[in-house]
């Protein structure tokens, strides 16, 4: 695979030239645009010596790193936030109490299957995320290589993961649609 | 020697003696061809149960077409079958769009219909006499079916065949693929998801396998695409994007290479043959990625291999340099002075307020109106996808555990598919392969784990039975070490709990299925006060009136979500239909029917109307009719006739019909249509006459006189009204 600072310093001819100048012989170069440039401008003025290094930490990041931003960004989307910022509901609703005349919230948007407050959304989406992650944790729960009270707190964390959002989700979606499965 | 010596030194597969069904030890199958016969069963009943869990709506009601859309799909299969593809291809419709017209050859995705009319050949060719409407009716599920094959194979490809068994048995139930493709809804979208997973598979196969036959059938399948759905701007953007991050991640062999330029420039060439897209792929906005992909990898290849022939690297890093800004200038200037001269035109609409979410609010409403544009709530996403929404992000830990081309692309599938599900409900449609695929990835790789625990507790206790010598023993043991406390146990509880799971989510689907997704929505049903069902058939009594009592030049205004209805089953010209290409034309109806009647009654005669058409849900509390519309009518309207505002038919911000309505709103020609005579009726028991049951209110205008049209019929349950215009007054 083609070394990264190449493509960074291939655009630029006045980095082309100041590469050159530090290399001593300049005239096997092909390369007509640094010709041009050893003439005019800096035929007269002389380049600075500078040592120009890209940090290394242009590198791809690591599978893992990318995972969880993706979870993150899940986490949003399954939470409705587009939903939040074009429709712009309420954070909580609020009903009236028609007996005594207090106010009462409202946390589960009544009526309709695609509509919901923001709380709501995010509370459902991070039940989401929790039993995703408690499969995760399961998984990781059998690698061999860690100690073992770490792969049974892992063990034990995603199991009860995975029943807590699933019972959750399965509370949420039936206090939100009365009349669900029955 | 004796029998625990054999159990110890026996295959872990069972043999055929141990098998409990008799009549099976008399075939002897080998383990591999148990593994084939249950594998092939097992996706025969899926494809059985993805053709039979899409038929609920056919059961109970009739084999009748849904909705909207597919009454004009209808339609138009109809005219191919009875005259030809030629026929078709150049057909212009002046039964729409009165007085513009349409040329339906030019403005369709013809998939879809030519589909419909080789299956119906077939069968005709096989002898089997059966109605277009059949095949219609029923083309929906039988490519669902297909679907759920392609989602095995393709399954196959990312992970294993347990994966693609799992993708298959969860893609045939889940209800996001069922809400479009139920038996009756005939729509370019049943067909386009089996050509989108198609393509997609082949050019992962062609990805993976370097052939040109895979990258040939990925162009074809891409035409395929093509031909069936708008959405294949999808493809035609994910792959490019695809492309783009193998080469940064460096992934890259001649493989890639083949596959992709095979796909884009067949594929390309193959899509300019659908007039509808024409030559999009050169010059619209929104296919430029593609282009541009395809440019850098050219240069991309082509340095690599030069890089490869020179062995001088200064020599190297100065072609580099030259190559680099040449191409990026000569690609600048080109894209400059595409978009400058206006050859390239810009994003659409449609496309941008995906990217944009907030942009079709506020600056095209029509777009914004439409309900299944809206954006996705948590809800939504959970009643179509249950227990998929966990399986979801671990299928995703799996893939990026064990990178490869086609993990890869999975994600990024399925990511990409995922943010679009979530800003416009209508594509969670595009989303469901992908979830289903990665949430299969799950299943297997979690089952996997599972079994593999169960088995091998087992398989140690066997060695430690036998006869072995003590370094085995003592092996045995350091394994059993590593283990989980009580781990066959939480393993086999595991699997049981896992079972429960899946269980639940064939539960939900079908209860999904049998009371979300099942409805014609041409034909109503609700719950009697016993509870029976009542059935409220009122739209194709009244477009079956229009039928036989109208004369057949006779032209129908009536919002534009009728027009394909009307004209595909009462067979008369409408002033516009859900094409909605025409957005003055559209806003001339809606000032129509927001203005007073003597203003209406003008626009009406320069537009020839003869009957004008309105639904209203204010006896049986239907709500979606025409009054509840009647706002989007209004922006409509006045975002083109400024005459026409908003607030005149609001009070304090809100939109009412009883006593405290506005005035204009009173006295509108909608209105008036919609009220007419039911002032006098009573809807409800203990409530004045005049009380809309939709709106829950009693009626502020309850003595309406209409002095430029008359009734001509209200269907029984007064959901749709006809009104007949009276021709101009004589001079005396």
């Amino acid at each position: 695979m083609r070394p990264k600072s190449d493509h960074a310093s291939g655009g630029s001819a006045a980095a082309a030239a100041a590469y050159a100048a530090s290399q001593p012989s300049e005239f096997d170069s092909i390369d007509p645009i640094l010709h041009l440039i050893r003439f005019l401008p800096y035929g007269f003025l002389r380049p600075p010596r500078l040592r120009l290094k890209l940090p290394s930490s242009l590198a791809l990041p690591s599978p893992m790193t990318v995972f969880s931003l993706v979870l993150l960004t899940y986490f949003a989307v399954v939470s409705g936030l587009v939903y939040d910022v074009i429709v712009e509901p309420p954070g909580i609703g609020s009903t009236q109490d028609r007996s005594t005349g207090a106010v009462r919230p409202v946390v589960f948007l009544p009526g309709r299957v695609n509509g919901q407050y923001i709380i709501e959304g995010l509370s459902s989406g991070f039940m989401f995320v929790l039993g995703g992650v408690g499969l995760i944790l399961m998984d990781l729960a059998l690698d061999r290589n860690r100690a073992r009270s770490v792969r049974i707190s892992f063990a034990s964390f995603g199991i009860s993961a995975i029943v807590i959002a699933y019972a959750m989700s399965m509370l949420f979606i039936r206090i939100k649609i009365p009349g669900y499965l029955w | 020697m004796g029998a625990k010596a054999e159990n110890g030194v026996k295959p872990p597969p069972l043999a055929p003696s141990s098998f409990p069904f008799p009549f099976l030890r008399t075939l002897k199958l080998k383990t591999k061809q148990q593994e084939l016969l249950i594998r092939v069963s097992a996706l025969a009943l899926i494809y059985v149960l993805a053709f039979a869990v899409r038929l609920f709506s056919v059961l109970r009601y009739e084999s009748m077409i849904h909705e909207f859309d597919p009454y004009f799909n209808y339609r138009t299969t109809l005219f191919l079958t009875k005259n030809g593809f030629y026929e078709f291809w150049n057909w212009f419709d002046a039964e729409s769009w009165y007085p513009l017209g349409r040329i339906i050859g030019g403005t369709l995705f013809p998939g879809l219909m030519v589909t419909a009319a080789l299956i119906y050949r077939a069968l005709r060719f096989l002898t089997f006499a059966i109605h277009i409407r059949e095949v219609c009716v029923l083309t929906a599920p039988f490519f669902a079916s297909n679907t759920t094959l392609v989602a095995y194979f393709f399954g196959k490809e990312i992970w294993d065949a347990g994966a693609g068994l799992a993708a298959a048995a969860l893609i045939a139930i889940c209800p996001g693929y069922i809400s479009r493709s139920v038996a009756g809804s005939y729509d370019n979208e049943g067909v386009a998801i089996f050509a989108l997973l198609l393509t997609f598979y082949f050019f992962v196969k062609a990805v993976n396998t370097g052939s040109l036959a895979w990258g040939l059938a990925s162009a074809f399948g891409y035409f395929y695409m093509v031909s069936a759905w708008g959405g294949y701007v999808f493809i035609i953007n994910l792959v490019p994007l695809y492309v783009l991050v193998l080469l940064i991640t460096g992934r890259y062999s001649m493989r890639l290479y083949v596959a992709y330029n095979c796909m884009y420039i067949l594929g390309m060439l193959l899509a300019m043959q659908i007039r509808f897209v024409g030559f999009q792929h050169v010059q619209s906005g929104e296919h430029m990625a593609a282009m541009g992909v395809f440019f850098l990898m050219q240069v991309f290849y082509f340095v690599d291999w030069v890089k490869y022939i020179l062995h001088d690297p200064k020599l190297f890093h100065s072609f580099l340099r030259i190559t680099l800004t040449c191409s990026i200038s000569v690609g600048a200037l080109a894209l400059g002075i595409g978009m400058a001269t206006g050859y390239i035109s810009p994003w659409t609409g449609r496309f941008y307020s995906l990217l944009d979410p907030t942009y079709a609010k506020d600056h095209i409403p029509i777009i914004a109106s439409v309900s299944e544009h809206q954006p996705t709530a948590w809800s939504s996403f959970m009643f179509d996808f249950h227990i998929l929404l966990f399986l979801f992000p671990a299928g995703l830990y799996f893939c990026f555990k064990r990178l490869s081309d086609a993990t890869i692309f999975i994600v990024m599938y399925g990511l990409t598919s995922m943010y679009f599900a979530g800003v416009m409900v209508r594509l969670i449609l595009v989303a469901t392969p992908a979830v289903c695929l990665i949430s299969a990835v799950a299943v297997s790789a979690t089952i996997k784990n599972l079994t593999r625990l169960i088995r091998t507790k087992s398989k140690a206790s066997q060695t430690g039975s036998s006869k072995g010598t003590s370094s085995l023993k003592a092996s045995a043991k350091a394994s059993l070490d590593q283990a989980l406390p009580f781990q066959r146990n939480a393993a086999i509880a595991l699997l049981a709990g896992a079972f429960y799971l899946l269980s639940r989510y064939a539960i939900h689907c079908t209860w999904v299925t049998s009371e979300a997704y099942s409805s014609p929505s041409i034909v109503l049903a609700a719950r009697g006060a016993h509870g029976g069902r009542v059935i409220f058939d009122d739209y194709r009594e009244a477009y079956f009136w229009l039928r036989q009592n109208t004369s057949p030049d006779a032209k129908v205004m009536s919002w534009w979500d009728y027009g394909y209805q009307i004209t595909a089953m009462g067979n008369r010209t409408v002033i516009v239909d859900n094409n909605t290409w025409n957005n003055t034309h559209i806003a001339t109806v809606g000032r129509a029917m927001s203005s007073y009647e003597d203003e209406a009654y003008e626009i009406m005669q320069s537009l020839d109307v003869d009957y004008v058409l309105v639904v209203f849900g204010g006896v049986t509390g239907y709500s979606s009719d025409d009054i509840n519309k009647f706002l989007w009518m209004v922006r409509i309207g006045g975002g083109v006739f400024p005459v026409i505002k908003e607030p005149d038919y609001l009070v304090n911000g809100e939109y009412r019909v009883d006593k405290g309505a506005a005035p204009k709103m009173l006295n509108c020609l909608m209105y008036k249509l919609c009220y007419y005579r039911f002032g006098e009726l009573t809807t409800e028991y203990g409530k004045p006459t005049g009380y809309d049951r939709a709106r829950g209110v009693e009626i502020g205008n309850k003595n309406v006189k209409l002095e430029y049209l008359e009734e001509a019929f209200t269907t029984s349950n007064w959901i749709v009204r006809i009104y007949k215009v009276k021709p101009p007054k004589n001079r005396w």
